[in-house]
């Protein structure tokens, strides 16, 4: 008896068997959403509904479907969604609201238009999401090209530039990423083998022995975290891969999934083997609908193979891997929120600690690691932890996926050992400065960077962002290494020549991040919010005396007191452009 | 037990504690919002930060553990900075009517933002986001423009009535609080217990029965136990004028705490109802002395015997004693009974006892324990 | 309750609910449960035949047939045995009569229960092995299983089960009877029933008698003075109140006074009811509202609520706390306590030679009801040493709390029972009294909804619960509602051999097919114009929760 307004009614039969169909747990939330949507009923009712069939409060299925913004509960047509990240707005430089509207024209009745953030596209810029396929490069003006099914040009990145040490990247081009017959005669699965006639602690000690450090923008060492791990008592373990690439600028884990998807496949199994786990859960993103098709066709072969399922090659070892997709949200990178959204809740971060080694998904010890981090285990096991770390002399061992984009020759995607500087990036990698182009400033790592000046083209690039072995923790002390040093960050560099306004540029990135900020703190929730105002009155002309100074405030603010790595992160590319082009900044408030 | 310092301060802390637990129990005040002792914290608010040494970030305290050797200022001038602009992010977003507000001089954002000095700023609040008590709820008055986010309604709701109507919906500067899919409350099955309303730290959530009825100064609170159910829950009764205008959870109470259900809560307006007995009254026949008529007859309506008269209290309490006196005299104690109360205290139902027993001489005494 | 709502609901690591709609009856309880099963894991079995909200917490739902408690409590308690999961060092030390209550219980294997409360042989095993596996487990009931001519057996059962299983004495477990009014408990205590008088003393027992005839200034029986036979205390056992209403036909009852109760309303067949007062001599009612009964009364007294009157409740976890004056007493209307003094005063006035004034607590003069409570602790061994005072320095008291010294007695039991060892019972089931038949072919159970309360003189008068819940709802399952061609809103007449009322049907799987379920708060359609003063023989009380009933259209 909640009360009269509450009439009994059997939950609707059709959303109970779409429940039931992904697994009937809370779990199953957003995949019973998204089918919803494509249907387009999603619906105070049919939420309830849902919440209903699996028995969840109806907040928790609402506060769901408003979160991730591939979710709409507006009448919506097929949805054409238009990038909005800042590489796409460096190749149109033009205003994401006129844009919308000029496709919207274009495209007629059939279609919706949506901006959408970043789309992971960036190396196709700018590029467009049509119902759940990528296109790209595209314009307006090709609209009708794209409604017809016209998708752009895929970039190939089969021959190596100059230069380039591939690893990674090794088969792209050379493995049909859709025949494990073609992987296999290219020796995928033979660092899993060599792994299964050996100890799992003895693979433990080879990826630790690498100095295999994450490679989603941290850092951490890999081999520490499956130790975590693995010496926890609890069972089941899990291996979760943070495949929900969604900061601007970051699109190599797509290629890497796209080219050789065994090649993952192979190193989510042997850090399953290493960490003694049972299952593993790709989080892809929502947008990459393409890829994760390419991962279930791929796990379906490897299964079939014997590759994965029960007893791995005759062995006592079993491992599942299953394919999760996001539904548009850059704050599930976060490791805690990625696991929240794997539970079928709203995709904002945890308390930590625990950390999820002790405390992921499910509550049990989990690893969460980056696609690009699981690729390079199968080499790592196979050529050994000497072979990784003589990769290079730098201090990183190994080798590192590099972006580089924006207004250089050759923008696109490569694989070096670390030691590169930011002049041999444009220079050796990227094709040099377009024809015309002088260097002003480059993002570095990724959108949550820093921003450079020239000044600082001979830099180191590193891990510097985190802390780091024998390196102090006392901000002041990391603030001064941002001057010296450059942050690897998820490795994407932004080239940015004499015609971009780094004002209006920090206005792109937090366009971005008020976008995507979860909301569970107060300076990041608020922060980021009046950041983009006061940068979009800068941009328009309407700049006031103190913009710059309430922006730095801010930015202290959200670095000390945010909740989680985005709201903290923000500050970094606001800190570094202030620092860097306080000039500019100058001017812009003073324009009248 | 850990050691730590606390603004200089040695403590001993015991392990397991958060910061903010360790420093309450030193008696080291440290401001807080989204946090209260009885709900899990979540940490969002953010006003609670504190400086520990070499940390790269300020530390939420109400959800930091403390560890050996760590050092701690809670009120450095970062901190207090920090929070001063943390509420003025809050306020930026919160309506500047204080002045009318049902809740001003009991809601803790505004106590901080008096304590930090912290106001509007000049770009905040630009009108009203949200509609004005947007809830059908009869009891819960809903103005989600005052809402600051720190959920803890949606953590009342959850761990202590366990009943999930409240969660949190969009994100970034458009989240925003709301019962089940976007729903009224009671379409989201709230049981209108109000323990959001007592979680509240601001006037998002208050009493619509006493909207505009009172101050907090202007309000005393007596400390009594409810009158429905067996439980046993206490409250304070809020009185002003000597009138009863609301119920208030005591967080004191034995029993529940903070909790209390709708009954509870909201079903007090019947003390003043305008039905209330408010003077002895005797049927006609009695004061005229004469026969009592059927009742069931139409004459008794007819002849006005059956009419009531209202009357002192000395004359209803003999006509009562004389009756009941005769009545003995003339079929013996047993005749007589007496239905003591389940819902009067010890002491009437005692003296009911005492009343049968001892004069009247009957055991023909009983209550509604079996109804 | 043997034990407290704190220990039950933060150590028991299961609950046996049985008869108890315990989110609506006692709602903060109720959400205290629902925290110990979501925040702990605590697992919960509840034997309902309606599907109420804590199902939903539930980690096994029994959905037995009305009126078949003892056969379900016996079929666990021979899965128990036949498991070997019975307490055995807890039997032989604490209790008695075990094989006698063993052979009984024997009778009820499975599948013979399974027939007869209509629950599946695994889902008694599944129950069996919950409340049997984990330890502490706490047995908690209401009116769903006391209001039934069997209440008192089933009582004794759950005792049993409890026994059986070792779980009396320990904190998170116990026999816990929930009380339904706010002071219930204390009007029992406080000797409101017709066998004993302040804490169960017997009004049979001659002893008791002489030490209450001593402080009341009186004989413990009666005595001869001048050739005259003056009454002293009464050693005969009283009526109650479910004999005392029907006795006015009967000749028996001539005059009540009643406290602040409302029978009209929450007595057995209302019909019977009306016309038993129309018939009394005379009725005086001390109310604060002119409640239905109010009709009847010759002589009305207003009364002051809660918040008007200082004194104690006790809750259903035996704990003492203090009622406090907030509001001047409305109009002309005086203390409860203040009143039923004056009416004392005044018959003692006439009868002088009865009670001796030399006694010490003969006279009626109290100050306030802090005085009285002085005189209940003299009397009254549980409550020796709960006084004002202490309470008002914030001591927290659960009776007995024999001395001043005494911290109060928060779970009972611990070291022995009352009586010594426990006594095992054999129980055996017995039918309900009403039957359905061709013209009555459904059941009928009653109860109270989480937003009124009994007969709703207080929640009827309260706007904001008659804005969420106002008017009567009778629940009637969507099959039974197809049959009838009963859409939502539609209005039926339900008709017992008594009866009948009309209320709007509230179509919900809350209750099984073939059962109605109705409320007593609204006048116009009380569920109790429908039920029948069928009486367990030791507890009289009614059978309120299986009347016999036809449903139609209205």
């Amino acid at each position: 008896m909640t009360n009269k307004k509450i009439v009994y009614k059997p939950v609707d039969p059709e959303i109970e068997e779409l429940a039931l169909h992904h697994g009937g747990t809370q779990e199953a939330t957003l995949e019973v959403l998204k089918d919803l949507d494509a249907k387009n009923n999603l619906n105070s009712v049919t939420i309830t509904e849902t919440a209903r069939a699996l028995h969840l409060p109806a907040h928790e299925a609402y506060g769901m479907a408003t979160f991730y913004s591939m979710l709409s509960l507006e009448e919506r047509k097929k949805v054409l969604r238009v990038c909005d990240g800042p590489v796409c707005w460096l190749k149109k430089a033009s205003n994401q609201l006129s844009v919308n509207s000029e496709w919207q024209n274009k495209v007629g009745e059939d279609f919706t238009v949506e901006r959408t953030s970043c789309l992971g596209l960036c190396d196709r810029a700018p590029a467009v999401l049509v119902e759940d396929e990528q296109a790209g490069p595209v314009e307006a003006q090709n609209a009708a090209k794209v409604c017809e099914g016209w998708r752009g040009v895929q970039t190939d990145y089969s021959t190596p530039r100059k230069g380039e040490v591939r690893v990674m990247t090794a088969l792209i081009g050379k493995v049909n990423p859709d025949e494990i017959e073609s992987a296999l005669e290219h020796g995928l699965y033979d660092g899993l083998k060599k792994a299964l006639q050996s100890d799992p602690t003895a693979v433990l000690a080879e990826v630790e022995s690498s100095g295999l450090q994450g490679r989603g923008g941290a850092g951490f060492p890999v081999g520490r975290k499956w130790r975590f791990v693995a010496s926890e008592k609890r069972t089941p373990r899990y291996i979760v891969c943070n495949a929900d690439e969604s900061e601007p600028l970051i699109f190599k884990d797509r290629v890497l999934m796209d080219t050789n998807p065994h090649q993952l496949l192979e190193g989510i199994t042997i850090a399953g083997y290493a960490c003694g786990a049972s299952e593993a859960w790709i989080y892809i993103r929502g947008e990459y609908e393409y890829q994760a098709r390419r991962l279930e066709r791929a796990i379906e072969q490897a299964e079939a193979k014997n590759l994965l399922g029960e007893n791995i090659l005759g062995s006592s070892f079993s491992f599942k891997i299953h394919v999760h997709r996001g539904a548009g949200a850059y704050i599930c990178g976060e490791e805690t929120a990625l696991i929240e959204s794997l539970e079928g809740k709203r995709g904002e971060p945890r308390l930590r600690p625990p950390y999820p080694p002790t405390y992921g998904f499910r509550g049990q010890p989990t690893a969460v690691n980056n696609v690009e981090s699981f690729c390079a285990v199968p080499h790592i096991v196979k050529n050994g932890a000497e072979w990784w770390r003589n990769l290079t002399d730098d201090p990183t061992p190994g080798t590192k996926v590099y972006m580089v984009l924006g207004h250089v020759k050759n923008p696109g995607l490569f694989e070096a050992p670390f030691g590169l500087t930011l002049r041999e990036i444009i220079n050796d990698f990227g094709g040099g400065m377009l024809p015309g182009s002088t260097f002003n400033f480059a993002l570095c790592g990724g959108a949550a960077g820093t921003i450079v000046p020239p000044a600082l083209v001979d830099a180191h690039i590193d891990y510097s962002s985190g802390p780091l072995k024998g390196v102090t923790r006392d901000i002041k002390a990391m603030e001064k290494r941002w001057t010296q040093v450059i942050s690897m960050g998820a490795g994407s560099f932004l080239i940015c020549d004499q015609t971009v306004s780094p004002v209006a540029f920090l206005r792109e990135l937090l366009h971005f991040f008020a976008a995507e900020s979860c909301g569970k703190c107060t300076p990041c929730r608020v922060g980021t919010w009046r950041s983009l105002e006061i940068l979009n009155r800068l941009v328009s002309g309407q700049g006031q005396q103190g913009d710059t100074d309430e922006l730095k405030t801010l930015a202290v603010l959200m670095q000390d007191s945010s909740f989680c790595g985005l709201g903290q992160s923000v500050p970094i590319p606001m800190k570094s452009v202030l620092t860097h082009f306080g000039a500019e900044f100058a001017k812009a408030e003073l324009v009248k | 037990m850990v050691n730590i310092t606390i603004n200089g301060q040695s403590i001993q802390a015991e392990a397991g504690q958060t910061v903010l637990q360790a420093a309450q129990a030193h008696g080291i005040e440290v401001p807080t919002l989204c946090y209260h002792k009885d709900l899990n914290p979540t940490g969002n608010c953010r006003m609670c930060i504190v400086e520990v040494k070499g940390g790269r970030f300020l530390q939420a305290a109400c959800v930091t553990p403390v560890w050996e050797g760590m050092e701690i200022q809670t009120h450095s001038e970062k901190v207090t900075k920090d929070r001063k602009l943390t509420l003025e992010l809050m306020l930026a977003n919160h309506p500047q009517d204080c002045i009318t507000c049902d809740v001003s001089g009991e809601c803790e954002l505004q106590d901080l933002a008096y304590e930090y000095k912290a106001s509007a700023p000049e770009w905040g609040s630009k009108g009203t986001r949200y509609p004005v008590n947007s809830d059908p709820n009869p009891f819960i008055r809903v103005d989600m423009n005052r809402c600051i986010l720190c959920r803890r309604c949606v953590s009342a709701c959850a761990e202590i009535q366990v009943r999930d109507v409240w969660g949190v919906a969009k994100r970034g500067f458009d989240e925003i609080i709301v019962a089940g899919a976007g729903t009224t409350m009671l379409e989201a099955r709230c049981e209108s217990c109000g323990q959001c309303m007592a979680y509240c730290p601001t006037g998002a959530l208050s009493n619509k029965m006493n909207y505009g009825t009172a101050r907090a100064h202007q309000v005393t609170k007596v400390t009594t136990t409810c009158s429905y159910c067996g439980v046993g829950c206490q409250f304070d009764l809020l009185v002003k004028n000597k009138k009863v205008i609301g119920v208030q959870s005591n967080p004191n109470s034995p029993v529940n705490g903070m909790a209390l259900c709708v009954k509870g809560r909201y079903g007090y307006d019947y003390i003043h109802h305008p039905e209330r007995l408010t003077k002895p009254k005797v049927r006609r026949y009695l004061l005229e002395g004469k026969k009592k008529p059927v009742i069931s007859e139409q004459w008794a309506v007819d002849s006005g015997q059956w009419d009531w008269v209202e009357t002192e209290w000395d004359k209803a309490l003999d006509i009562v004693a004389d009756k009941l006196a005769t009545t003995r005299k003339n079929y013996g104690a047993d005749s007589i009974g007496v239905l003591t109360s389940a819902k009067c205290t010890n002491e009437e139902n005692y003296l009911m006892n005492k009343l049968a027993r001892q004069v009247i001489g009957t055991n023909n005494i009983d209550h509604c324990a079996r109804l | 309750m043997s034990n407290s709502m704190d220990d039950v609901a933060k150590e028991a690591k299961a609950f046996f609910i049985i008869g108890s709609n315990t989110t609506e009856q006692h709602p903060v309880f109720g959400a205290m449960l629902r925290q110990a099963v979501r925040q702990r894991g605590a697992k919960l079995v509840v034997a309902d035949p309606r599907k109420i909200d804590i199902t939903e917490f539930a980690t096994l739902h029994l959905r037995h047939r009305p009126g078949t408690d003892i056969a379900l409590i016996n079929g666990l308690m021979y899965i128990i045995l036949e498991k070997g999961w019975e307490n055995k060092s807890f039997i032989d030390e604490r209790t008695e009569n075990f094989d006698q209550f063993k052979a009984t219980v024997m009778n009820y294997p499975p599948d013979v229960v399974a027939k007869t409360t209509n629950v599946p042989v695994e889902k008694l095993y599944e129950a069996a092995e919950i409340i049997a596996q984990n330890s502490p487990m706490a047995v908690i009931w209401a009116m769903g299983i006391t209001q039934h001519i069997v209440g008192v057996r089933n009582v004794m059962d759950l005792a049993n089960l409890q026994m059986l299983l070792g779980n009396m004495g320990k904190a998170g477990g116990g026999v816990n009877p929930l009380r339904g009014q706010n002071n219930v408990q204390g009007a029992c205590d406080m000797g409101g029933l017709p066998n004993v008088y302040t804490a169960y003393q017997p009004v049979t027992s001659e002893e008791v008698r002489e030490k209450f005839a001593r402080a009341w200034g009186l004989d413990s029986g009666p005595r001869t003075v001048d050739g005259k036979t003056v009454r002293g205390l009464s050693s005969t056992v009283g009526a109650t109140v479910t004999e005392m209403v029907p006795g006015i036909l009967e000749g028996k009852t001539h005059a009540l006074y009643v406290l602040g109760e409302d029978p009209v309303m929450s007595d057995p067949d209302t019909k019977h009811i009306r016309h038993c007062f129309e018939s009394i001599d005379f009725l005086v009612l001390q109310e604060i509202f002119p409640s239905e009964t109010a009709a009847y009364a010759d002589v009305l007294l207003p009364g002051v609520t809660f918040a008007e009157k200082t004194g104690t409740f006790t809750n259903t976890e035996r704990r003492v706390q203090m009622v406090r004056k907030a509001i001047p007493t409305q109009g002309d209307a005086r203390d409860d306590w203040w009143i039923t003094c004056q009416i004392a005063k005044r018959l003692l006035a006439g009868t002088s030679d009865r009670v001796r004034s030399d006694a010490p607590y003969s006279g009626w003069d109290y100050v306030d009801s802090s005085a009285i409570m002085s005189e209940i602790n003299a009397l009254t061994p549980s409550y020796g040493g709960i006084t004002h005072a202490r309470l008002e320095a914030g001591e927290r008291l659960q009776w007995p709390c024999p001395t001043l010294e005494h911290p109060g007695t928060p779970v009972l039991h611990t070291k022995q029972f009352t009586r010594g060892k426990g006594k095992f019972m054999p129980i055996d089931h017995v039918p309900p009294a009403e039957k359905p038949d061709d013209d009555y072919p459904m059941l009928m159970s009653t109860g109270r909804v989480l937003y009124h309360w009994h007969g709703g003189q207080m929640t009827r008068r309260a706007k904001g619960l008659m804005e969420v819940y106002g008017e009567a709802l009778i629940e009637v399952n969507p099959n039974d509602a197809e049959k009838m061609g009963l859409i939502a809103k539609s209005f039926v007449r339900v008709t017992s051999r008594r009866g009948n009322i009309s209320a709007q049907a509230w179509v919900t799987d809350r209750v099984p097919p073939g059962m109605v379920y109705a409320n007593f708060h609204f006048p116009n359609a009380s569920a109790n114009e429908l039920t029948h003063a069928s009486l367990d023989p030791v507890a009289k009380i009614p059978e309120y929760k299986i009347v016999a009933v036809k449903v139609e259209l209205a």
